[in-house]
């Protein structure tokens, strides 16, 4: 899966999970912060989102600020999950 | 208060508790119930070696959640010397979990271990199938409704009653303070002589995956207002406590353990999860206590927090008690017990409750346990490590609920002068309302200048008259307020989903906002379409309703089973870690009514009831009695049932179960969905802001049957039934009809009237009730009867209320 690809799924990840009714998943952009910005997601969704990625992608988000780093946007969430697929000798996720 | 008891991880009574307590000692450790290896913390404060009763004919036996109750309110009954067979004596149960941690044994059977496959939970029943399961499957799931929140107080009403009046309620981790609000109501509206009142909650892997999912329990033992603190540690137990008026308690000799003083409850309507950050709202309920105490914060010299030890919770604790107490804050000692006894949930409020009353008895003050480096941002005076001697002449406890559901409760010493008598909150407390404020002010100065009770700090405050001004119903035969409900439900077609029960066809998220309604389940948004329907119709004429002063009271017979029966088996399946955190906090059973409150954004006392087929009518009674007292200016109530599988195939398994001696007579009738509420106002508020009064409560019964009861107990408390001014000008409406109905009526003075039933076009639920209100209420709006006799029965219990032509 290249990274576009990874990308949109997470859109539609966020989308689901967070029941975003009505919210087209390609409306969100790749730089926009996921929270704190248009989403108006909060706390809680950064716990769905959280346990819906390690759900779909078997990668853990850690608590408190990485978390924040990993969290700033779609591009960043798919960066990490990219990595950290690559860490574990997968690549599966990028390749 | 005159008795007290308490089951929790310190000890199995409450002397015993209250002197670990003290010593600083801790009943924190590795959950034995169940494997909570994979869990963020595998920490609890488990309660052990309580008495799990053998008596009081329970068929389906003691769940822990009951069993906990039982204990701690024996003792209570117990210390109170309190014959409640002599005595015309109340029961008010608060929880969250009911039977939860037998029914997750059941779901663990059923979805086949507790390693179930992959994938989405398998309905346990399918529409139309009847028999829908092989009968080794029957067998197993008749027993999963054997506990629903209303189970605890059903058992101790058999094992430890006959009680004049029960009830049970929800409000998430405030449920066992609200409680004691309810039963303060009761004392003070004359309905009983003496109340059993508290909070019990057994630990469940429902819970406790919960709010490890929410990442809100501290992997160590947990430390409130620390620095380092990180989350909670669950817990369990149960503390119940006898009321009475003072009065009555000192003419029977009895002795007085503490005042309750001053209540409040309110509702924060900011998140669902997540407390209210500036602590305002939190704030405003410590405020209101305090006024209606007749107290100020220079009298107050202890306060037991909620003090999770969540970083949320804390911070916001303490601004809230900085901004309430002023320049008090600096004097007044505070510390949290959940260190020592975990969170216990739905017994917490009562609980701490009583550890705030023992400060106030035995003057001397419970310490934080675990505080080792007070946070600045928690600038409170602590009491670390063990508990020390002070003086107490006031103490209060805060207890505070998922959906932002706060209540706080004050203590004072017994005894105290006339002169401090309890009043109502000056207008501006419930947020600056210019309608609700007033109508408090004068209720609280008519009866403080009227003074006829004979011991008038018994009797402060006299009950308003409660009039209804809006309705909403959505059933089978679509969305219905006052001006069409009588129509719809009561003639022209018959709605096919009536018959044939499942979900409602209405797209019932497209009457509401979207964005805001993203987190409302269906019972949710069920609740929210009629609510604000009913509050739409309360302000169609004259000025709005001031939303600081109105609450919300919603029902539901047996909660979110299909969901949380959802959530164990991606327990089961899935393992720890991926536990649904945003679906949690829905599986409590005020979720609903929570998250009604934050979508209309309205901040007056908000809880669920649980009553099986009669939960609209004690949703309602219990709104009544928040009117009447002035705990809110105007309570939208009622119920909500959605459709579930499950909740239908227990009903037929149960059927199978039934000996084949015909007593069972036909099979459960499909199961359908719906809601309904009505708007209840206090008279004088609803005449000030010139609103169309659409009826008004005149009358309201509500009983148990006592255990042994030959053909029940309704009939002598329909003897009270006022009789009908105009037999040919009213109306009884039944949600369904009974043989019970039919003979309670036909020896009642409602004999000759004419009556009408919801069932057939609104469909069959345990919410029906709620829509029989709203039928009610419609007959009397549209001019159809001058008065309207609701009956509501199920088992062993049952409700009248009567409305009239305003």
């Amino acid at each position: 899966m290249d990274k576009a690809s990874l990308k949109t799924e997470i859109k539609q990840l966020i989308v689901k999970e967070l029941n975003l009714e009505g919210r087209d998943p390609a409306s969100i952009e790749d730089d926009a912060p996921l929270f704190g910005g248009g989403l108006a997601l909060d706390s809680l969704d950064a716990l769905q989102l959280a346990m819906s990625v390690e759900e779909r992608y078997g990668v853990r988000i850690p608590e408190g600020d990485e978390a924040r780093a990993i969290f700033a946007s779609v591009t960043a969430l798919a960066n990490h999950v990219a990595a950290a697929d690559e860490a574990r000798g997968s690549g599966t996720l990028t390749r | 208060m005159t008795g007290a008891g308490l089951v929790t991880s310190l000890g199995n009574t409450a002397p015993a508790t209250w002197d670990r307590l003290m010593r600083g000692e801790r009943g924190v450790g590795p959950v034995t119930l169940f494997d909570a290896a994979d869990f963020r913390s595998s920490l609890a404060a488990e309660a052990r070696g309580f008495e799990v009763p053998r008596s009081g004919g329970r068929a389906a036996g003691w769940c822990r959640t009951s069993a906990l109750a039982w204990n701690a309110a024996r003792e209570a009954i117990g210390v109170a010397r309190l014959d409640v067979k002599t005595r015309r004596v109340g029961l008010v149960v608060g929880g969250t979990t009911g039977g939860m941690f037998e029914n997750e044994a059941i779901l663990a059977k059923l979805y086949g271990g507790m390693h179930a496959h992959d994938g989405q939970a398998p309905p346990l029943a399918r529409r139309g199938e009847r028999p829908p399961l092989s009968p080794q499957v029957n067998e197993v799931l008749a027993d999963l409704l054997s506990h629903p929140l209303s189970s605890a107080a059903d058992a101790l009403h058999e094992a430890l009653g006959p009680f004049a009046r029960v009830r049970s309620l929800c409000s998430a981790c405030s449920s066992g303070a609200n409680a004691l609000l309810v039963a303060a109501l009761w004392l003070e509206l004359g309905e009983v002589d003496a109340v059993v009142a508290g909070g019990t909650d057994g630990l469940c892997r429902l819970t406790f995956s919960g709010f490890n999912a929410l990442q809100a329990t501290d992997p160590g033992p947990c430390r409130p207002f620390d620095r380092r603190r990180r989350g909670l540690n669950l817990g369990e137990g149960a503390g119940f406590v006898v009321l009475e008026r003072e009065g009555d308690a000192r003419a029977r000799g009895a002795h007085p353990i503490a005042e309750l003083a001053g209540w409040a409850a309110t509702a924060e309507a900011h998140h669902i999860t997540n407390p209210e950050p500036t602590g305002e709202a939190a704030s405003r309920t410590i405020a209101r206590a305090l006024a209606l105490s007749g107290l100020s914060p220079a009298d107050l010299d202890y306060v037991n927090a909620h003090g999770t030890g969540t970083p949320l919770n804390d911070a916001m604790e303490s601004a809230a008690l900085a901004h309430a107490l002023g320049d008090d804050v600096k004097r007044v000692l505070v510390s949290s017990s959940k260190a020592q006894i975990g969170h216990t949930l739905g017994a917490a409020g009562a609980v701490e409750a009583i550890f705030a009353a023992f400060a106030v008895h035995r003057q001397e003050v419970p310490p934080t346990a675990g505080l080792d480096e007070p946070d600045p941002a928690c600038a409170l005076v602590h009491v670390p490590h063990v508990g020390r001697k002070a003086r107490v002449r006031v103490a209060s406890s805060n207890a505070f609920g998922f959906g932002g559901m706060d209540t706080v409760l004050v203590f004072a010493e017994p005894g105290r002068e006339e002169g401090s008598r309890r009043r109502a909150p000056p207008p501006g407390l419930s947020g600056g309302g210019r309608v609700g404020g007033h109508a408090i002010t004068e209720g609280g100065h008519a009866i403080t200048e009227g003074g006829q009770a004979s011991s008038p700090r018994d009797q402060l405050r006299a009950p308003r008259t409660v009039v209804i001004t809006g309705a909403g119903a959505l059933t089978a035969a679509g969305l219905d307020d006052a001006s069409t409900a009588a129509l719809h439900l009561l003639s022209g077609p018959i709605p096919e989903a009536a018959t044939c029960g499942g979900p409602l066809a209405d797209d019932v998220g497209a009457r509401l906002d979207r964005t805001r309604a993203r987190r409302l389940d269906r019972p949710a948004r069920l609740g929210a379409v009629v609510c604000e329907h009913a509050l739409a119709e309360a302000a169609r004429t004259g000025a709005p309703l001031d939303p600081a002063g109105v609450g919300a009271v919603l029902g539901s017979a047996f909660g979110s089973v299909d969901p949380s029966a959802g959530f164990m088996h991606r327990l089961f399946a899935k393992g720890a870690r991926l536990a649904s955190p945003a679906e949690f906090p829905n599986l409590v059973p005020s979720s609903p009514v929570g998250h009604v409150s934050i979508y209309l954004g309205i901040h007056g006392p908000a809880l669920a009831t649980a009553d099986l087929a009669t939960t609209g009518e004690s949703a309602v009674v219990q709104a009544a009695e928040l009117v009447a007292m002035g705990e809110a200016e105007a309570v939208v109530a009622g119920a909500v049932e959605e459709a579930s599988p499950i909740v239908e195939g227990v009903f037929v398994a149960l059927f199978a179960r039934s000996p084949g001696d015909g007593s069972a007579q036909r099979p459960p009738d499909a199961r359908g969905e719906g809601a309904a509420a009505v708007v209840l106002e206090a008279e004088e508020g609803a005449r000030a802001r010139g609103a169309t009064i659409l009826a008004r409560l005149a009358q309201s019964i509500a009983w148990r049957d006592a255990p042994s009861a030959e053909g029940g107990d309704g009939r002598t408390a329909l003897d009270e039934l006022t009789p009908p001014v105009a037999p040919g000008e009213a109306r009884v409406v039944l949600a369904r009809e009974s043989a019970d109905a039919d003979g309670l009526l036909a020896r009642s003075p409602w004999s000759s009237v004419p009556r009408v039933t919801c069932r057939e076009r609104a469909g069959e639920h345990e919410a029906l009730g709620a829509v029989a209100l709203v039928v009610a209420t419609s007959l009397l709006a549209r001019g159809e009867a001058r008065e309207v006799l609701v009956l509501g029965l199920a088992r062993g219990r049952g409700y009248a209320l009567v409305l009239a032509a305003p």
